[in-house]
Parts: structure tokens; sequence; C-alpha cells
């Protein structure tokens, strides 16, 4: 680890020199600036580059928005792996594979590597004073950005130059978030993502939540699963129960998995509540009243889940408490996915779980870093506001709404009217080919910045990116040094104190060092603290739950007819390691089998076995599947783990551009979602799209981990299972 | 001379697991995996490429069979002939057992793969003439063959990605046989740490890349020979015992432990012990 | 009783008819060796790219870690069975039945071993580092694994080749002392006169060249029935189903010289109708070739009964598995393709009629071998594709064109290596016919029954 008195930009150009030397021991490594390299004799090694000898350096992963901290290891120069930072409560040493695939946006082959006005490369120069003069030419209301979720020292910077435009614009835009769940917690217990303790609770029971595999903090979740499975804890070896219409990791990992009818899981949740109070769990009145309807039989009818079953839930929750009832995507995807979430939040209030395992999250003292999270309704806004002609110059960073937005939005086509688009970007995406300028990223290993992770594990933290290594090529840039020219060129007085993001970055913390427990310490000291920890423990007080969750407005409607022309319901799926489709580029993951179907490099059309049988397609059938407003061809893959009425269809495949291992690799779900939005949150709803599918004729053989036995042990003891009375837990270690 | 060198020390050769009167020494490596926390998500595989320079064979050669991870994470599926997976899906981690009797071992024909005096099957890439003997004998079918010249001609590395490799360990070219070795590169440097400082490597110092990443702690790694490391613990606990030669306690009418290996019969003695998935009877 | 030759062929006719075949050869001869030399190409020009791309090319993947080089070497070996073994057999066994056949079927060993050496080589992921498996004594102390049934074929096939070269030149000496004696000068001369090594046909040399002759063949015959109980260690000391079994050294051993005498018949038919042999290569002789190849099919087919018999009996489920997938996978054509081949089409052997039909044999001995090629094939190949860990098992297999191209390859080798052969050497034994005819006249003079 880092010793204190340590010159942080003299490492960097240690670590560029070091990397030079490496180029002319052989390993082909081209020269740090254009015409210069550099001898560097090892005999007298630089200091933290010692020849042979790993070094670890902390940092955030910035693969998703969940705020691991990392450990970057590092050698000669050159960072070779990530490893989780202890020290984050959030992921505590541990990584996802996602996040792990991490140094391959950064060595990636495919990143863009100069600024690029329409697809020729120009210098920074030009490429900043070209946006100089068209934010002249126009006003601050015809100035849009459309960002990823953001937060932390970027998000100011943003906030701040968006302020000197004066009326920009900002939509905040993520194709895979919980956002109705968001607005529902809110309603529910007052804070949009409250703190969670699956360690704490004897049952949970999620409707659709896939916490084990990509929802909101995976790696924290599975950290605490593995807690909550342990059998030697007071409160035992916890039982799973997982209900949604496609099996997710989480689902897969389920006591329980019950695929109930798609969209009646709020039915199915007041159903539980009825049968709570049958069973003698008192039920407050205003609940009370509202599911005297959903006795068991209509219940079981709706959802499509047997009397037995919903009795023994009930039973099951109410003799082991605490419990926790979550609500994630397979819930909150529907016209009514509100009032969906609303009911099932219901339950939490009728097992006592508020307080218990539903926990106000820390309060995070500087708002202004705070994360300003996206949802799937910004890139509609936003589409309404292309259309209307009024944007001039369009911003993109960390999204890629051409690849994303449902085709029904014609995203594409509107935004050919908007006369100048800037991206900020990796990889040539689907929305970087579309823009006319395109300034090139460091990545997340080169770059300087700050994060604060939307779920907060313990206390708030503050995150810390800081470079790994010496930037690959000159020609990218961070997007906070790109934030900082863009503000030079308008207040310059107000920023020229700072050479570059990281003096500005560094001066607003050590300024503030106090608050961040250095009070007292040297300033450089302070630093290189704060830059070996990796992330900043800020303290403040936890909030506590406001509202709790009624049956005031709930009203769910009665189950949605069947559409004869479109007979089957789309679930897209979110998958572990492609999410939304921005790190398909990282041939890990590609490889990476889809761990329930164990497909690779390749997209797939779920189907029930039954229903594969009455429509007569078989596993490696080509199939078209078509819905109101488009059609997309798959592979067909026979999938036990999902309802009969039902097709899954993963999502961030089907890239038409980004580089050479996403391009052209299956097809793309988003594209063909029908424009069906939740009611009260106006989030596009997930899953409300119909579709029919039809064989092309074409048949191929499936590329997976699987083999010819389809996932049978053929009586081998091979993965072997026991029931939970069978085996004594307690005294495991 | 070498020839008096193998006569003499013949019987050596042959006897590196610990049948009854060769018990190890110094350091005995071994695993366990807890199938109930397990997840599957696959992580522990990432981290096995990152960490060992493993090949992406891209979809062609995926296809036709020739992936080389070296963890691979299975998922077994219910025969009860139920409609729906109602109890989720059985995933297992599987890896290079890292077998005692390793019937990899005796039939390659150079002694390119072979024990290890810590009770590792090594895997010895310069010695392999690829003959695939190895792969044949093994009963887990965790051997991974370079079909191809994969960073040099197959390009699988494209610039600037060769600059990730781990320099701890080679990139394996064609016509060698691969598979996991424990992190082998991890276990000589924590044993060498520990005899700079006089001392044997204590539970905790080395941890396996795929044990590091795996989120939900399903995977514990350490020396058998050290009966305070937490795998001793473990393997103790459930009664599972290196070189069983009848059957495990756990095998016995009424047994409530849940330690088992894979595969027991046929006496290769793994080194990995997995911990039977549990499922609620309640639900 | 038919006669096995005529006792009334002129020691001088025997010279001729058989210095005859090593004359200039005719257009037919080039015609074949250049066939001959266009399919080894193929298998060369399969081997140069695989050996520059990497194995991959043949269409292997892991777990079917081995493919058609196995299998064919195998079926190489095995046909490398009935040459030198039998013919030391009834050397021993006093059939002078064997001398006018021997000669070719002892080259038929030397060649089928070095084409089976081939297949060593060509499945090697690394033929440039082929050298470690020697045991070499070398300043580190590195030796080969003695503990591996590879290692163990490798010096078994280098023995079992070295003796039958051995055994074959012994042999020959005194022709080659003809050869020398009945030809013009040239490169030729030069040859048999370095090879026969001074032969003049004194009886101190006849004595020595008999008892050096039957020490060989005593030794060949333990040795030949080891090379290929070994080459079955491959598969049965290893520990996976379908190969860990206990019958495999004999039926491995009783399927060599089941494809070796069926090999016999096709060599035998086209010799006697290339070389006008039919003085020396007789119906009656063909006939006791057909007897034998018929018994010894049987004898296949019992121990192939007793290898299913007990699998089915076991309580090997793994191994039981693998059977059945044989029967009913996809590899079953090719199983009862090879039971056909092997257990009912030899009933036609049983046939007098068909035992003396030239066309009826020929086509035989075509099936049995196929039938025996299928048999190695569907003892490596089925293994890997339902081995003991289902999650692996791999039904979609199926070998490239290189690995065809290749098993296609060594015939054209073999071919070219027997073409070779017929023409620098007498394929022919003329000193035995000799002495086969002498013995028959004597017989008959004698008014007793020749030596069988
Ligand atoms: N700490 C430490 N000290 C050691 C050793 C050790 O391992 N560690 N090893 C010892 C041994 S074995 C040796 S041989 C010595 C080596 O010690 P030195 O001879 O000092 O070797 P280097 O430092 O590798 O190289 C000397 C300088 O030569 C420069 N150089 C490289 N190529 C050229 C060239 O073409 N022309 C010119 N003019 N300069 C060039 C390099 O940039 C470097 O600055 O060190 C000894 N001292
Ligand atoms: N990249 C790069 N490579 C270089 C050079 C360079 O400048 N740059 N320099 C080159 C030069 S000049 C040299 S001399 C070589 C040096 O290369 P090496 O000879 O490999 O040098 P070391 O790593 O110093 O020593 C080798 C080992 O000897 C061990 N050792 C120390 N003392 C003893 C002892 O008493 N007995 C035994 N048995 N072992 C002992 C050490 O622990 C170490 O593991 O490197 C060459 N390679
Ligand atoms: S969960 Fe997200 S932040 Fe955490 S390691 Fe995985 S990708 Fe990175
Ligand atoms: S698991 Fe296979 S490769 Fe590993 S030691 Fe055992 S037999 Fe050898
Ligand atoms: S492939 Fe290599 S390690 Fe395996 S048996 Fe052959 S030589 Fe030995
Ligand atoms: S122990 Fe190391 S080599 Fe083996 S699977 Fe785990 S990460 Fe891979
Ligand atoms: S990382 Fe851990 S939980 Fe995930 S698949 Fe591997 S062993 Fe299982």
């Amino acid at each position: 680890m880092m010793e204190n008195n340590f010159n942080r930009r003299d490492f960097l150009k240690v670590m560029g020199w070091g990397g030079a030397a490496v180029t002319l021991t052989g390993c082909g490594f081209t020269s740090v600036e254009d015409g210069r390299e550099v001898v560097t004799s090892y005999v007298e090694p630089p200091e933290y580059a010692l020849p042979g000898i790993s070094v670890y350096f902390n940092s955030t992963c910035a693969q998703c928005d969940a705020g691991c901290s990392v450990s970057g290891r590092v050698r000669e120069g050159r960072v070779l792996k990530l490893e989780g930072n202890t020290a984050s409560a959030i992921n505590r040493g541990k990584m996802c594979g996602l996040g792990q695939a991490g140094v391959q946006a950064h060595y990636n082959p495919d990143r863009v590597r100069e600024p690029l006005l329409k697809g020729k490369a120009i210098s920074w120069e030009e490429a900043l004073g070209l946006i100089d003069g068209k934010l002249k030419a126009v006003k601050g209301e015809e100035v849009a950005f459309l960002t990823g979720g953001l937060s932390g020292h970027v998000k100011v910077m943003f906030k701040n130059y968006m302020d000197t435009l004066g009326g920009a614009n900002h939509f905040v835009y993520e194709a895979a978030s919980p956002a109705v769940v968001r607005a529902s917690n809110k309603k529910a217990y007052g804070v949009s993502m409250p703190r969670l303790h699956l360690d704490k609770a004897k049952v949970v029971m999620s409707f659709g939540a896939d916490f084990l595999g990509s929802w909101v903090s995976p790696v924290h979740f599975s950290q605490q699963y593995a807690a909550f499975r342990k059998g030697n804890r007071p409160e035992g070896r916890g039982v799973l129960v997982q209900i949604e219409p496609k099996m997710t990791l989480t689902g897969a990992n389920a006591d329980r998995w019950i695929p109930a009818n798609p969209g009646s899981e709020g039915v199915l949740a007041l159903g539980i509540i009825n049968a709570l109070g049958k069973a003698g769990l008192s039920i407050p009145a205003d609940i009370a009243g509202l599911t005297r309807d959903y006795g068991v039989d209509r219940v079981s009818k709706e959802t499509g889940v047997s009397v037995e079953q919903i009795n023994k839930l009930a039973g099951l929750l109410k003799e082991r408490t605490p419990s926790l009832v979550l609500v994630g995507d397979a819930a909150e995807g529907y016209l009514h996915g509100s009032q969906n979430a609303a009911a099932i939040a219901l339950l939490n209030r009728v097992l006592g779980n508020i307080g218990k395992t539903i926990d106000a999250p820390a309060n995070v003292p500087f708002p202004q870093v705070a994360p300003t999270v996206g949802s799937r309704s910004a890139v509609k806004a936003l589409n309404d506001k292309l259309t209307s002609g009024k944007v001039q110059v369009l911003f993109t960073y960390a999204a890629n709404p051409v690849f994303s937005a449902p085709s029904v939005l014609k995203f594409k086509d509107n935004l050919q009217k908007v006369p100048f688009k800037v991206a900020l970007a990796h990889y040539m995406d689907e929305t970087a080919v579309e823009a006319d300028l395109v300034l090139p990223l460091d990545s997340a290993l080169e770059d300087w910045g700050t994060g604060v992770p939307e779920y907060l594990a313990e206390g708030a933290q503050l995150n810390i990116q800081q470079p790994l290594m010496e930037k690959l090529y000159s020609g990218t840039r961070g997007v906070g040094d790109i934030l900082l020219a863009l503000l030079k060129q308008r207040r310059a007085n107000e920023y020229k104190g700072y050479e570059d993001f990281y003096s500005y970055l560094r001066h607003s913390l050590v300024s503030i060092k106090g608050v961040l427990g250095g009070s007292g310490k040297d300033d450089d000291i302070f630093w290189a603290e704060t830059l070996s920890q990796g992330l900043v423990k800020l303290s403040g007080n936890n909030g506590s739950l406001a509202a709790k969750a009624n049956a005031a407005g709930l009203n769910l409607p009665a189950p949605a007819a069947e559409d004869s022309n479109y007979p089957l319901r789309l679930i897209p799926s979110v998958t572990a390691s492609m999410r939304d489709g921005r790190n398909a580029n990282q041939p890990w993951l590609q490889e990476s089998p889809d761990p329930l179907t164990t497909i690779v490099w390749d997209s797939w059309v779920e189907i029930h076995p039954k229903t594969a049988a009455r429509l007569g397609i078989v596993e490696g059938d080509i199939i078209e599947v078509a819905s109101r407003n488009g059609a997309i061809k798959a592979q067909a893959y026979l999938f036990p783990g999902i309802h009969p009425d039902a097709i899954s269809i993963p999502l961030g495949y089907g890239h038409e551009a980004m580089g050479r291992y996403a391009k052209n690799v299956g097809a793309n779900a988003f594209a063909i979602l029908d424009q069906a939005v939740d009611k009260e949150t106006g989030e596009l709803a997930m899953n409300e799209t119909r579709v029919k599918l039809s064989k092309v004729g074409k048949r191929i053989i499936v590329t997976k981990e699987e083999g010819p036995a389809g996932g049978m042990q053929m009586g081998k003891k091979i993965a072997v299972r026991v029931a939970s009375d069978k085996v004594n837990l307690s005294e495991e270690i | 001379m070498s020839v008096t060198n193998l006569l003499e020390n013949w019987s050596t050769f042959r006897h590196f697991h610990p049948v009854d009167d060769k018990p190890h020494e110094q350091y005995k490596w071994a695993m366990a995996i807890n199938l109930d926390a397990c997840t599957g998500c696959n992580a522990c595989s990432v981290a096995c490429y990152a960490e060992n320079n493993i090949a992406v064979v891209g979809k062609d050669k995926y296809a036709h069979g020739q992936t080389m991870h070296w963890m691979r994470i299975e998922r077994y599926w219910d025969e009860d002939g139920r409609e729906f997976p109602d109890q989720g899906a059985q995933f297992l981690p599987m890896m290079c057992q890292q077998c005692e009797a390793a019937p990899c071992e005796t039939v390659c024909p150079v002694g390119a793969t072979n024990h290890t005096a810590d009770g590792l099957n090594s895997q010895v890439y310069n010695r392999c003439i690829g003959s695939r003997y190895c792969s044949a004998n093994c009963p887990f079918k965790v051997r991974y063959f370079n079909w191809y010249d994969y960073p040099d001609q197959e390009k699988v590395w494209p610039e600037p990605l060769p600059q990730q490799l781990n320099p701890d360990l080679t990139v394996r070219t064609k016509g060698v046989m691969e598979k996991c070795t424990f992190c082998v590169q991890r276990l000589t440097a924590a044993k060498s740490d520990a005899r700079n400082e006089g001392r044997s490597v204590r539970d905790g110092d080395v941890q396996t890349a795929c044990q590091q990443a795996c989120p939900a702690g399903a995977i514990s790694f350490g020396n058998l020979v050290d009966p305070q490391s937490k795998i001793a613990k473990q393997w103790e606990k459930q009664r599972v015992e290196l070189a069983a030669h009848d059957e495990q306690e756990k095998d016995k009418e009424g047994s409530e432990l849940r330690g088992y290996r894979i595969f027991e019969e046929l006496r290769a003695y793994p080194s990995v012990m997995y911990l039977e998935r549990v499922r609620e009877s309640a639900v | 009783m038919e006669r096995d030759i005529r006792e009334d062929i002129a020691w001088a006719k025997i010279n001729t008819d058989v210095l005859k075949s090593l004359e200039s050869p005719r257009r037919l001869y080039w015609v074949i060796v250049f066939v001959a030399m266009l399919i080894f190409s193929i298998g060369i020009g399969c081997e140069v790219y695989q050996y520059n791309v990497g194995l991959g090319v043949a269409n292997m993947d892991n777990p079917h870690v081995w493919g058609l080089y196995i299998a064919t070497f195998i079926f190489w070996i095995g046909m490398s069975h009935s040459g030198t073994l039998l013919s030391a057999i009834l050397l021993l066994m006093g059939a002078d039945w064997r001398k006018p056949i021997y000669r070719f079927a002892e080259a038929m060993t030397t060649f089928s071993l070095m084409t089976a050496g081939l297949f060593v080589m060509v499945h090697l992921g690394r033929l440039w580092q082929v050298y470690y498996a020697l045991p070499y004594p070398n300043e580190r102390g590195v030796w080969p694994n003695f503990q591996s049934p590879l290692l163990w074929d490798a010096m078994a096939i280098f023995t079992y080749l070295s003796s039958s070269v051995l055994f074959l030149f012994i042999g020959m000496i005194p022709d080659l002392a003809i050869c020398r004696d009945h030809l013009h000068p040239g490169w030729r001369k030069k040859l048999y006169t370095l090879l026969s090594l001074g032969w003049e046909g004194t009886d101190r040399q006849w004595r020595n060249f008999r008892v050096a002759y039957v020490t060989v063949a005593c030794f060949l015959i333990p040795l030949a029935v080891s090379v290929h109980s070994i080459v079955a260690s491959d598969f049965a000391m290893s520990q996976q189903p379908g190969w860990h079994v206990t019958s495999f050294p004999p039926y491995f051993v009783a399927g060599a010289l089941y494809s070796g005498c069926a090999a016999i018949i096709t060599l035998f038919i086209i010799l006697r109708y290339v070389f006008k042999f039919e003085d020396y290569m007789t119906l009656p002789i063909l006939k006791k070739i057909a007897r034998l190849t018929f018994a010894i099919a049987m004898v296949w087919t019992y121990l192939n009964a007793v290898e299913f018999a007990s699998v089915w009996y076991s309580h090997d489920q793994a191994s039981k598995d693998v059977l059945i997938q044989k029967a009913t996978g996809p590899y079953a054509p090719f199983w009862w393709m090879m039971n056909f081949c092997g257990s009912v089409v030899p009933l036609v052997l049983a046939f007098k009629r068909f035992q003396t039909s030239i066309p009826v044999l020929f086509a035989v001995s075509l099936l049995l071998n196929l039938g025996m090629w299928l048999e190695r094939w569907m003892i490596v190949a089925p293994t890997f594709s339902h081995g003991y860990y289902p999650w692996t098992w791999d039904h979609d297999q199926w070998p490239s064109l290189v690995q065809w191209g290749m098993v296609f390859g060594s015939f054209g080798w073999f071919t070219l290596l027997f073409m070779v052969f017929c023409k620098v050497f007498p394929s022919v034994s003329m000193y035995e016919v000799k002495e086969m005819v002498y013995h028959r006249k004597m017989a008959l003079e004698n008014k007793t029954e020749g030596a069988h």
C-alpha cells in the first residue's frame, strides 16, 4: 500500500516511464507520447515500481453503478487485475465478473483514441473550440445533456457547466433501472433506496428483484445472501422465495421459485396478506379492508399460484419473522407497476419488517455529490424534445440511447434534427456513430473522479476513482478534464486556479478535510491517505423512514386480457454480465456463459418447453419475435424456468457498432419494446410488450456450455442437494 | 548420474499422495465449496481468466468445444419431472480437483503432469508434448488443451490487451494441456514470503483468485496440514478424509453432514470438498 | 485332396517367376505408385496444415481429445499382427503352406508398423518435442514416465518393429543371394550383395541360418502378443468407462490377428493377380487362410460378446451407459456396422464354395477390415462422448476432413511402401517354395502325405 508522504504526480510519471521501459524490453508498447522514448533502469528502481513486485492501488469500479471499491494490481506500470477493496462496506473485497472485466474496458482494442469530427481526427483544441463556437450561437434552453446516473465531482462539474449555459436540459437515463421501485419506496418508506438487511431476515420473499445478479448492488447483496444462508447464525438458515415469470439468477437460488402470472404480483401480495389475516396475524384496518376481497381462491385463479402454495407462504411468513419482502424488475414492469410495488410494500408493513430488515439509509452530508439516478422515462422526454426540433446541441455521456431506446421512439431519426451532437465516449457505440463530434474518454482506470453509490451499505461513503496507470493513449481525456476545459471557456476566472480536474478534485477534498476525518492533518498526508484508502467514509446521521406503506389509492387492475394476435409476453432480462449492453465489447463477458442458459456469444429466446412443443419449436430454431413495433430474430432455447405464457430475451446484445466483440453478436431486444408506461411514474413498462413467434425455417446448434445431457446429472451425485431437515447446519464452520 | 537417481528414487517418484505411510509434511492445499452459498454468478470463473491468462476463444471455437475455462460453472436441473424447476437450479463450480491419486498423472508419457509435495496436481507446460492422455483419463474432464496457438496465430489478445496478462505465469501456446493450478503462482509467492520469515504460510495469507472474487464467499482454501486453518476445520467437521479408503462418514445412514467429494468411488482422492446445497423443506 | 502346390514346378521356373516380379515395372505399377503418392500427399498436406495451425483443425475438442488418429493407429498396429506373428507361429508348427505367402505378409507387418508410427506423430500436440518421450539419460535427470502405458506402447512397438524387420531380413537372406547371383550389375546388385551378407549356401551357413531364424521366431511370438496387449493397456489401464475392461488385451490381440488375416487375403489376391503367382499362391492355400480367418473371427466375436456381457452384468453404470450409447446414440450406425462386418460377414467363410471364390473373398476381406477399423473407432470415440461426467458429454463431435485426410493418406503411404518392396525384394520366398516343392515331390515319391 502507499506511503503517506508520497507525491501522486511523481508516481504517475514513474509508471509512465516504467511503461516505456517495458517497450524496450520487447513487449511492443508504443511510446507514451509522440516521438518520445524513455529508457529507465531498474537497477535502482523507481519508488513504487519495483520490478517483479505488484503494488495495489485502490479505486472504484465503473462497470455498473453499485460503486464497489476495487484494488488494482499494478506491476511495471501496468494494471493487471481488479480485485475487491476490503475496506469498502459495499463489496468487502469481493467483485463480480462484470466488475473484473473493467481491465478489458481499459485495454480494449476498440477504444476511441482521439477526438473525431464526423469520423476525422482533430485536435482537442479544435474540438473544444468547435463546441464553444456552437454553444455561443444557441440559447441555453436549446442545449440538452443526456447522461447516465451521476454522482460525485463529475456530477458537480456537469451541473456547473449546465448552469453556465443557463437553462440547459439534463436528462438522466438508465435503460435498466429500478425507477418504479424507487418511486414506490419513496411513498412506502420515505426514501427511494432504503437499507436492506437480508442477513437479519429469516425469510426473504422477492417479487422479481434479481439482487444476486443485476439488481442495485449485487456484490453487496450476494454477501448478505451468503450470511443469510448460514445455518449457524442465530436466525437459522434463511429461506428465499422468488416470485417472477422468468427465472433470474436469484430465482435459481431460491428455495421456492414461483412463476406467478406476469403482472399478478400485486394481487399475490394482497392474497398473502389476506391469508396471513386468516392465519391469525393482525392486519392494520386499512390494509385489511383492501385485502378483504383477495381470498386465496380468487388470488390463486388470477396468479396461477396454487392455494396450498399461497397458504404455505403465508404460514412461513407468519412463523418466521423478521422477514424481508423485495420488489424488483419483474413486478415493476407493467402499466400498473407502481400499484404492484405498493401492494407488495404492504407486506413489509403487515409483517413488521420496517425498521427491522428495512432501514433508513445513511444521509449523504453533501447533496451536491449525492447520486442523481436515471430513469427510463428520460429518453422518452428527450425524444419528445428532439421531435419538437428545439434541441440545437446535444451532449451524451455514459448513455447509448440509439441502442437502448425502443425503436418505436424513432430516436435515431429524431437525433438527426439536432444540428450538433457531441458524444463523450469510450467506444464508437451506436450513439457515438451518430454524433458529429466524438470526445474520447480516458478509461475508468486512467481517470480521476469521485462517486457516491445510490445504495449505501453502511454509512455514507465517497468513493475515489484514481488512475491505476499512465494513460494508454495521449488522445483521450478524463470527463472531468473535458468539463473543466469547457467551463474555463465561459468562466475562466473562476476556474483558472485549477490546472486540471485532478487539482480541482484535490482542492475540493482537501478544503473540507475536516469533515472528511482529516482535521489537523497535513494536506498532503490527508490526500495521500484518502487516495490510499480509495474511499472516504462520510460521517452523518442515519435518516429515518418517514412515511408508512398504506393502502390509500391502491387499486390493482383486473388481469390483462389475452391478445390473440400477440399471444406471448416478452420479459426482457437484465443479465449479470450484459446489463443494458454498455459492456458488451468486453470479451470475458461475452465468453462467460449466462448462468441460467449457459449460452455464450449470442442472444436467445427462452421458451417454456410446453409452449415450444405447442408451437413446434425446438432448441436452435431461429425464431422471429415480432411485437407491434418491430421484429428481431434469435435462437430458441427451451427453458423450464419461464412462465409458459411468456418468453424472455436478454438485453444488451445486438450491437450494430461499439467494437469487434459486441458488433453483430445477438439481437437487440430493446428495439421491439412497446412504448407502454407505468401509469404513475411514466416509466417504460418493460414487461408489457406482447409478441408472437414464428420460425424462420433455420436451425442452428446453440453455442453453450451445457452439453447434450442438458443439465441432468444422470443419477451421478455431482451437485447434491439436501432437504433442510436432513442436515445439521448449526455447528458448521 | 541421472540413471542412478532414477533407480534410487523410483519409489518416491511413484508415491506422492498420502497413502497412510507418507502423509504431507508442510503443506497440503485443499478447497471447500459451499454449494448452499454459491449463487452460480460466474465471478470466480472470470477471476480465473484474469489471473491465469486464459484465452477467450470466440464463438466458433466455443461451439467446437474448444473453450479454455479452467473454472466452469455447471447448472443442473431437477430430475424429478416437475413442470417448473420450482426449487431453483443447482450450480456447481468445477475445476481440477487436484486429486491425490490423480488418474491424469499416471498416464502422462513424459511426466508433464505430476504431483507436488504440497499435494497439487501440477502441469508443466514446457514438458508437455500434447498427447492428451491426461485429459482422456481425467474423470472430471477439467483439462483444457490448446488446440490452436491462441496468443500469436489466433490473436486472441489484440493490442493492447496483452498488457493485462499476468507476468507471474506464462501464456500457453499451441499443443499443450492446461488446467486449474490452484493458482500455484500465488502459493509459490506466499511460501517464499513465509520461508523468508522462517515460518509456514499462515491461514489467510494466500487466496486463490476464484476464492478472492467470490461474492458469496462460497470458496474456502488453505492448508490441510495446518489444523488451525479454516479448511482443515471444515474438512474435520464434515469428517471428510483425504485418503478415505472406504465410505466417508456422510455416506452412513442418518448422517447430518453435507461435505462430500465427487466420484469418491473412483478413489482419485480429490482435494476439493463440496458442501451440499440445502433446500428448505417447509416451502 | 487338392494340392497346396504343384510338385512338378522346376526350381529354375521358380527363380524366373519370382525374379520376373522384380523386373522393370509395367505401366500399371507406375499408375498405382502415382495414385498412392497422391493419396499420401493428401495426408501430408493435412499434417502440414495441422502442424502449422494446431490440432484444432482436426476438430477434436475438450474433452473429446482423441479421434481417428488413435483409432487408425490401433488399426495399423493390429494389421501388423498377422504377418510376422502368423509366420512365426506357422514356422514353429512346421506348416509349410506358409512358405509362399509369408514374405509379403511380413513386409505388411513392417509397413503397417511404420504407418501406425505416423499416427503417433500426427496425433501429438507438439510433434517437435516428441523426443521428450524417449528415455535418454540426461544431466537434469528428467525421465519419461515409466508408468504411462503410452510409453510402454512406444517401447513395445519399437521393439516389435525392429524384431520384425530382423525376422523379415533373416528369412530373406538366401533369396537375396539368388537375386545377387541372377541380376546384372547395377545398384540393385550392389544392394543385394550387401544385404545377402556373403551367403553361399554352405551347410554351416544353413545350420546357423535355421537356428537364428527359429530363435527370432520364438522371440517374436510373445512379443507380438504383448504388443497388442500393451496397446490395449492404453485403454484398459485407464479409468474410463468403456475402456477399463480386463478382457481388452486378448480382445485386442484377437482383433489384430483378425484384421491381419483379412489383409493377407486382400493382398494375396492382388499379388496373385498382378504378378501372376497362381502357381505359388494357390487356392488351397487361400482356403486355409480363409478358414483361419473364420476361426479368428469367431474368437473375436466371442471376446466381443464377453466384453458386452461383462459390462452388462457389472455394477458399473457408467460403462453400461457407454455401451448403450454405442448401440443407440450418434455412433450407432457405425457400431452396428462394426458388429455386422466383424461377426456376420465372416460367416460367409464357413461355406466351402466361398473359401476359394476369389471375388467373394476379396469383397469379404475388405468388409472385415472395414469392420476392424470401425471397431477401433468405436473403442476410442464413444467413451469421450459419454464419459463419467455428464456435463461434458459431447455428442456432436465429428472428425474434420483433416482427420479423414490423414486416415486416407495413411493407406497411400502403406501402399507406396509395399509397392516399393515388391519391386525391390522378392515377395515370394524362392528358397522356401523350392523346399516345399521338393518336400511334396519326395512325399509323393514315397507315397506318403506331404508335411503340413
Ligand atoms: N540494486 C542492484 N544493484 C546491482 C544489481 C542488482 O541486481 N540490483 N546487479 C549488479 C549487476 S549483476 C550488474 S551487471 C550491474 C549493472 O549495472 P549497470 O551497468 O549500471 O546497468 P544498468 O543500470 O542496467 O544500465 C546502465 C545505464 O545504461 C543505459 N543504457 C542502456 N542502453 C544504452 C546504450 O546503448 N548506450 C548507453 N550509453 N547507455 C545505455 C541505461 O539507460 C542505464 O541508465 O548492476 C549491479 N548492481
Ligand atoms: N530486464 C532486465 N533483465 C536483466 C537485466 C536487466 O538489467 N534488466 N540484467 C541482466 C544481468 S546483467 C544479470 S547479471 C542477470 C541477473 O539475473 P539472475 O542471476 O537471475 O539474478 P538474481 O535475481 O539477482 O539472482 C538469482 C537468484 O539467486 C538467489 N540467490 C542469492 N544468493 C544465492 C546463493 O548464495 N545461492 C543460491 N543458490 N542462490 C542465491 C536469489 O535469491 C535469486 O533468486 O539479469 C539479467 N537480466
Ligand atoms: S457490482 Fe457493479 S460496481 Fe460492483 S464489482 Fe460488479 S460491476 Fe463493479
Ligand atoms: S481432476 Fe482431473 S486433472 Fe485434476 S488431478 Fe484429478 S484427474 Fe487430474
Ligand atoms: S497432454 Fe501433456 S500433460 Fe497431458 S498426458 Fe500428454 S504430455 Fe502429459
Ligand atoms: S484455484 Fe486459481 S486456477 Fe484454480 S479455478 Fe480458482 S482461480 Fe482458477
Ligand atoms: S463466484 Fe462464488 S458464488 Fe459465484 S459462481 Fe463462483 S463460487 Fe459460486
